[in-house]
Order: structure tokens, then sequence, then C-alpha cells
């Protein structure tokens, strides 16, 4: 009998059982998803080129299981709460509290066992989604990658039973030893807002001393990459502390601060809006701070990512000027070239002999010869040349194979030119206007010549071969930030999205009191909108610090983490934003009427 | 001189046409002078809530005509009716409805902040209906730091601060002991004989309905008696009122 009405219980509540069970599943999958990498040595050892990245992944394991706990710690506070007023009753009216204790533990756990099945197999699916999109449609090339990874399954299985058996029994022990009467009233209770000035000055001076710690460690891992195995480990720490800190104190601060201009806070629905961050704000600093640090973390995952992609471009586009060199070009291939729009050709002919492989003259003069150069600071200058600078005819020679080219290239007059005896051949050089929107007939061109000329797959120096051979080394690093970047987006968005509905419920009577005492509706969303916008902002703006400080770890590995960042940051802010919408959407739903 | 409720053939039906339908009230009319402090009685689920819903906009009657300070509120849009809410009305519930996260003074000055009233102009209003409601020590503090008694006495001043034109009470006793009650109707008659607020008062307890002028009674969506408490002292007109509500009930 107790049963089925507990069951009636659940659904009156359909829709926030719906919300708790939807965050639990997100939580399971992206779980799982980030093991599917974390723990696939094969795949860290073939895809990077970095030592430490097993090591860094580790630490990755570690911050998303803290995560993770926290998380599920505030589901199952919702679950409670949503309880214990109806249990509270049950028990009032006579159950036994054994019974009642029995009754949230196989609650509790049956959800737990079921969001975690249902969400590994999400996981799975969106494992092999994330990762075919990448894969396919951005080139990439990466091994050993599996949607399906068995350990990563078992392991998200065991890591959310012990948790869920953990919160069952914190749940079933709560509410065997809670007076009825304060089940009854749990509703009624509101967080106490007890706030100590000085201690509220420590932590903004603990949090900025913490955030610089972490800061520094991140800019001397740039610096110095034999410092990560110390200096992971101490940033973590301090930068979650240091958010954590930053936010409880700073934030309120500057609402208090906001709060005392009265010409500001008397205005309109304004004070409402400041009191009701206050209080959410206490009450959501740690949800907060794991946004924020996941906010990082995952823009800084699709900013890296981009930034080894955009590395793969300009490494390629910086040692070859020409996007393709074809020798003795045949009908295949000049069809080929003809089907690109934007190009422009450059012949030569040339004759190889044993001394010298000769050029004519004239070609350079009509059609002049165009080479990159490196400078010292690894930026590629384009050299436009003429016959006076002698590493012309070098560099032309370069996009012969090294054991067939003579040892020394040059210029001569067509006469001369003609008198040679060697074989007379023609190198056709193309240049477009982007090596990459053509990079499929790039690839083909150049497969037709290495199969013409095996000696050009030992060789590999016209650009598609530089490309490929760049590609196959960064792919994996940019495999990883997209796939984390995603991964993180999806978990940290659940997570506050998860929050800021779990609380709705309470809000309820507050807008409709406002309501009654004459708020305009508009009114209403607006404070919504505002208060929302504010939650989604105060993450968003530490994240985005501890992102552009991060980024200097990376300078061993990419040239200038910092260039383009704005893509990267623009697809972020437009998810983010899309994030915000539906919440704000899904929370006037549930608020107003 | 413009009456401040002037109702005229109100009826309300629950449900739509084609569901099971419920007739709370029917056939209402009834009008309050300014300055005047009338009771609603009757039993539970004699319309009471209904009626008092439908004066304060919060709800549309079916058909009839509701007048509020000489405005016919029937005809107002949704904007129109907040901000009607917002000016001319002031709201006392059962439960309190007061914001758990605004202090006492920050929950009193609500209603003036939402009409836009200038910073400098909020604080001594706030001040002076909190003096006249003995709120001053207790401004700074929230409300789950504050008893029943006190919350009420709050929320009283909340409905007062920007001179609506009536206050509407919905069992503003209901959840408050005796002397606390009390307590409450004696500010209410102080506000109502001193500033000539007017005040229309929802409550099943007699002792609460002793401190009106006039009472009617309502039953089964229908205004069924009048009580006028003219010349009688307090103490007498509670015996009345116990003595009809005995009649009236069967
Ligand atoms: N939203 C609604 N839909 C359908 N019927 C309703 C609705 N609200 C109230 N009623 C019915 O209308 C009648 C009058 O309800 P109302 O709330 O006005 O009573 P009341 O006099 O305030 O009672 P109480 O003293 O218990 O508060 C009741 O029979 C109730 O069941
Ligand atoms: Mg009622």
């Amino acid at each position: 009998m107790l049963n089925k009405l507990a069951i009636g219980g659940i659904k009156h509540r359909l829709r926030d059982y719906s919300v708790l069970f939807s965050g639990l599943m997100i939580a399971a999958s992206i779980f799982y998803m980030f093991l599917s990498l974390a723990l696939n040595k094969a795949f860290l050892k073939s895809n990077s080129p970095a030592q430490a990245t097993a090591f860094i992944f580790g630490f990755g394991i570690v911050l998303l299981a803290i995560i993770t706990i926290v998380y599920i710690n505030y589901a199952n506070k919702f679950l409670l709460s949503m309880r214990q007023k109806e249990y509270g009753m049950f028990m009032m009216l006579g159950a036994k509290s054994s019974k009642i204790s029995k009754m949230i533990f196989v609650e509790t756990f049956a959800i737990g066992a079921i969001a975690t099945a249902v969400g590994s197999l999400i996981g799975i699916g969106i494992t092999g989604f994330v990762g075919d999109l990448l894969i396919k449609n951005m080139d990439m090339q990466v091994s050993h990658f599996n949607s399906f990874y068995l350990p990563a399954l078992l392991w998200t299985f065991v890591f959310f039973i012990v948790i869920f058996i953990f919160s069952a029994l914190r749940n079933s022990i709560s509410l065997r030893f809670t007076k009825v009467m304060t089940l009854l009233n749990m509703d009624s209770q509101p967080t106490k807002l007890k706030r100590n000035n000085a201690w509220t000055i420590i932590q903004s001076i603990l949090g900025v001393i913490l955030l610089a710690i972490g800061y520094w460690c991140m800019v001397k891992m740039g610096k110095d990459a034999t410092f990560i195995f110390l200096g992971v480990p101490v940033a973590l720490f301090t930068i979650v502390a240091g958010t954590y800190f930053v936010i409880n104190s700073l934030t309120t601060t500057i609402i208090n601060l906001l709060k005392r201009n009265t010409s500001f806070s008397q205005k309109g629905l304004n004070n409402f809006t400041l009191s009701q961050l206050n209080f959410r704000i206490a009450d959501y600093t740690k949800i907060l701070s794991m946004v924020s640090i996941m906010f990082a973390l995952a823009l800084g995952a699709i900013t890296v990512g981009l930034g080894f992609r955009q590395q793969i471009d300009t490494v390629a586009n910086g040692q070859n000027y020409y996007d393709a060199s074809i020798r003795n070009i045949n009908n295949k291939e000049q069809n080929l070239v003809d089907k690109i729009d934007h190009k422009k050709l450059t012949v030569y002919e040339f004759k190889n002999t044993k001394k010298f492989t000769y050029y004519r003259n004239s070609d350079l003069e009509s059609q002049g010869f165009t080479y990159n150069k490196f400078s010292k600071s690894m930026i590629s200058k384009e050299v436009p040349t003429h016959k006076s600078n002698p590493s012309v005819a070098f560099q032309l020679q370069n996009t012969i194979p090294v054991d067939e080219a003579a040892p020394q290239a040059k210029f001569v007059s067509d006469a001369k030119f003609d008198s040679l005896s060697g074989k007379p051949e023609t190198m056709t050089f193309v240049k477009t206007d982007s090596f990459k929107n053509n990079l499929s007939t790039f690839k083909k061109i150049s497969e037709i010549q290495a199969a013409r000329y095996p000696a050009y797959k030992q060789f590999g120096g016209d650009k598609y071969s530089v490309y490929k051979n760049i590609n196959s080394f960064f792919s994996g690093l940019e495999f990883m930030g997209f796939f984390l970047g995603i991964a993180f987006l999806a978990m940290l968005a659940s997570c506050l999205m998860f929050k800021i509905l779990s609380g709705a419920a309470g809000d309820v009577k507050r807008y409709n009191m406002l309501y009654k005492i004459g708020t305009r509706q508009r009114s209403l969303r607006q404070t919504i909108n505002k208060e929302i916008a504010v939650l989604f902002s105060v993450p968003a703006v530490l994240g985005i610090v501890h992102v552009l400080v991060g980024l200097q770890m990376f300078k061993p590995l990419l040239y200038k983490p910092y260039m383009h960042i704005e893509v990267p940051f623009l697809i972020f802010f437009v998810l983010y934003l899309g994030y915000y919408f539906i919440t704000r959407y899904l929370y006037k739903k549930i608020v107003l009427k | 001189m413009t009456k401040i409720v002037e109702v005229k053939n109100i009826e309300k039906i629950y449900g739509k046409a084609n569901e099971k339908q419920f007739k709370a009230l029917s056939d209402v009319n009834f009008e309050v002078q300014p300055g005047e402090f009338v009771g609603i009685m009757g039993a539970s689920g004699s319309g009471k809530t209904t009626l008092l819903n439908i004066l304060s906009t919060l709800d549309t009657a079916t058909s009839g005509e509701v007048k509020i300070a000489g405005e016919d509120i029937t005809k107002l849009k949704n904007n129109e009716m907040a901000d009607f809410r917002a000016n001319k009305i002031g709201f006392i519930f059962q439960d309190f409805n007061l914001l758990e996260n605004l202090t006492a003074y920050e929950n009193i000055a609500l209603p003036l902040a939402l009409q836009n009233t200038s910073p400098k102009k909020i604080k001594p209003a706030v001040d002076s209906i909190s003096a006249k409601l003995g709120l001053t020590e207790i401004l700074n503090h929230y409300p789950t730091e504050l008893s029943g008694g006190q919350k009420q006495r709050v929320a009283a001043a909340r409905a007062l601060v920007h001179n609506p034109s009536i206050i509407f009470g919905d069992e503003p006793t209901g959840a408050l002991d005796s002397k606390s009650a009390r307590a409450l109707m004696d500010t209410m008659t102080k506000v109502n004989k001193e500033d000539n607020v007017s005040i229309l008062l929802v409550t099943h307890d007699p002792f609460s309905a002793s401190f009106c002028d006039r009472i009617l009674f309502i039953k089964d969506g229908e205004i069924g008696q009048e009580l006028k408490k003219e010349e009688h002292s307090r103490g007498e007109f509670y015996q009345e009122i116990l003595d009809s509500l005995g009649t009236f009930a069967e």
C-alpha cells in the first residue's frame, strides 16, 4: 500500500523527476565519454606526442570524479527534498521509520541504477557520434579510438553504483533520524544568510592569491615542461579553491555594494533581483565554481583543439608556397587542375643531368617564382624571386626527389637548354586561394604523382604530403581537444541547468506573490532573465580568464596559442548562449503561469 | 463621493462549458463606502476567496460589474490589472506572503519600488508606516527571524505603504494566536479610523469580525444577511455576530 502511494507521488512530480533523471543520465554519459579516452592507453599513446598526456588525463579523471560527486550530491538533495514532506506525512500517519528509510533507499538506488545504465548507453552513442563527426568532417587521423570501450563502461558502472549506494544510505539515514515535524516543515526553511565581513575579506584575498599561484604554475609549465608533474596538481588545486573563494566572496560583495546604492536598488524589482541573487549565490557557490572550472576546461579544450588545427595549416602553408607541384602533368591531373576555380599555374621546364638540373632563364623571367622562408621567429614569409637570388634554383630543384636530382641547379638560355642532351620534363606549380578548400583535389593529385613516381612516396615534399604528416601528428591532440570540449560543455550546461531548474519549484510562490501585488508579467520575465544571466555569466567570466592564462601552458606545443582565438570563443559563446536561453525558457515555464 | 467598491450582479462559474461546472458566486451585489471597514463571513467553501480574488483583479467574474474607486475593473487588460493592483490595492493574505529573501524593510518598500517612486521618498514612507505599526525595531530582520504576528504586521505595512484606495485581507488573522490577532486587528482599526483607509476583510473568526463596521454574510455563493455595528460596543457586536452565525448556519 505504502509503495503504491510512493509511486503515486512520483507520478505527480513527473516534471521534477524528469529533470532529476536527465541530469543523472547526462552525468553518467559524460563520465563514460571521458573514460573512453582517458582509460584507453593505446589511444593516448598513439595520438599524442606528449609524454605527459596519460598523466594529465589521470588528473582529469580525478577532477571529473569530484565534479560528478558534487553534481550527484545536488541531485540527491533534490530528490530528498521532493520526498521528505511526503514521507514525513506517511510517518505522521503511523508508517514505521524503518520501512520509510528502506523505501527511500530503494528509490534512490533504483533511480541511480537506471540512470547509470541508460546514461552509459547514451554515452556510447554520443561517443560514437561525436567521434565520427570529428574524424569525418575535420579530416582527422585518429587511431585506436573506440566508441564502445569495455573498461570505460565497467568503471562508469562501478563509480556510479558506489556513489548511489552512499547516496541511498545517506538518504535513508537522514530520513530515519530527522524529526517528523522537521520533515513536514522542510519547505518553509530557507537557507539563512549569515555574512561575516572579516571572513568575506579574507576569502577574497585568499581567492585572489590562490588564483595567482595557479596562474603562475600554468605560465611556468609553458616555459618548462618538466614542471608539469608538480604544476598540474598544484594548479588544479589552487585554481579550484581560488575560484570557489572568489565566487563566494567577490560576487556577494559586488551585489551588496549594488544593494547599498539605493538609487539603483530601490528601482522596480532591482532589489528583489539582487536579493534573489544574493541568496542564490550563497547556495550556488559550489556549483558555480564547478561550472566555471568546466567552462574553462571546455573552452580551453576547444581553443587548443582549434589551435592544433590551425597549426596544421600554418605549418603546411608555411613550408610550401605552392599548393601542388606536378611533374610532367598528364591528362588526368590536368583535368583535376582544370576543375579548381581560383588558381595560378606556373610551369617550368627542366632537364636533369648528372651534374646539373637545368632550367630555362626565360621561364623565370616571364613567370617568376615564389617560395616561403621561415624566419627566426618561426613566421613564414613569401619571397618573390628573380634570377639574382641564388637560392631560387635550389628552391625549384627541391621539388625533385633528392636521390634523383643533380647536385646543383642552373638557369640557362633557351638556346643552351635546347641543345642539352637530357630528357625534357616539366614541373607544374599550382597556387590557389585556399589549399584547405581544395584539399580533396590535391590529395588525388598527390596520390597520382606518387603512383607515377614512386620516389615521391618517400620524398613527400609536396604540400599535401607535408599536410598529411603534420595532420597525423596533431590530429590526436585536436581530436582530444574537441571531444573533451564537447563533453565538458554538455556536463557544465546540465549541471547549471539542473541546479537552476531544481530550485525553480521553490520560487513559484515568490513570483506568484510579486504577481499578486501588481508586478507586470514583463517585469517578472525581465527579473528572471537578469537573474539567470548573472548566474550564467559569473562562471563564464572566471572561466574565460582561466583559459586566457591557461593557454600559456601550450606554448611549447602551439607556437601561437592566441592566434584566431576569437573563433573558438565565438563558437563557445553561441553554444553557451543557447543553453542560457533553454534554461531561461524552462525556468519561466515552471515559475510563471 | 464615489464608492470604493461597487459590485453589481456578479456571478462566477468554475469549469469550462463542456466540463463539470460549479457556480461559486451567484448574483452578488454590495457596496463599500470610503473609509468603511467591512467584513465578509461565511462557511468554508461559501465563496469568500472567490469573491475577493475577483475584487482584486486576480480572477475575473463570469458576468457582472465590479467598480473599484470608480474604475470598472472587468474591462482591464493584463498590464492594466497589474498596475491597478500595484497602485490602488493593498493585500494581506493568510499565509503572510512575505519574500524570505528580503528584509522586513525591503518587503515593505517593494510596492513603492514597483511604482518607481524615487528612492528619496521611499525611506520616509516606509519609516512612517513602520512606526505606526510598531515595526521600527525589526526592519532589518528577515522574515524567518520574525514571529507570525510580526510577519503579519509587516504584511500589513506593505499593504498600506503606497496609500492604496482599499485594503483586501483574506483571513489575515487565520494563522495567528489570539493575542497577535488582536494586535493586528487593533492596528487595522487604527489605520481605518485615523487615516480613513477602506478595508475589506474575509474571515470566519467572529472575534476578528467584531472589529468591522459592517458584516456581510455569504452562503453558497450568495449574500444572505448584513449586520451593522452602529452604536454597539465591540463586545456587543461580537455577541451579535455569534448569534447571527448560529441562525445563519441553519
Ligand atoms: N479554481 C477552482 N475551480 C473549481 N472550483 C473552485 C475553484 N476555486 C474554488 N472552487 C470552489 O468554489 C467554492 C468556493 O471556494 P472559495 O475558495 O471561494 O471558498 P471560501 O469561502 O474561501 O472557503 P474557505 O473559508 O475554506 O477559504 C468551493 O466550493 C470551491 O470548491
Ligand atoms: Mg478562502
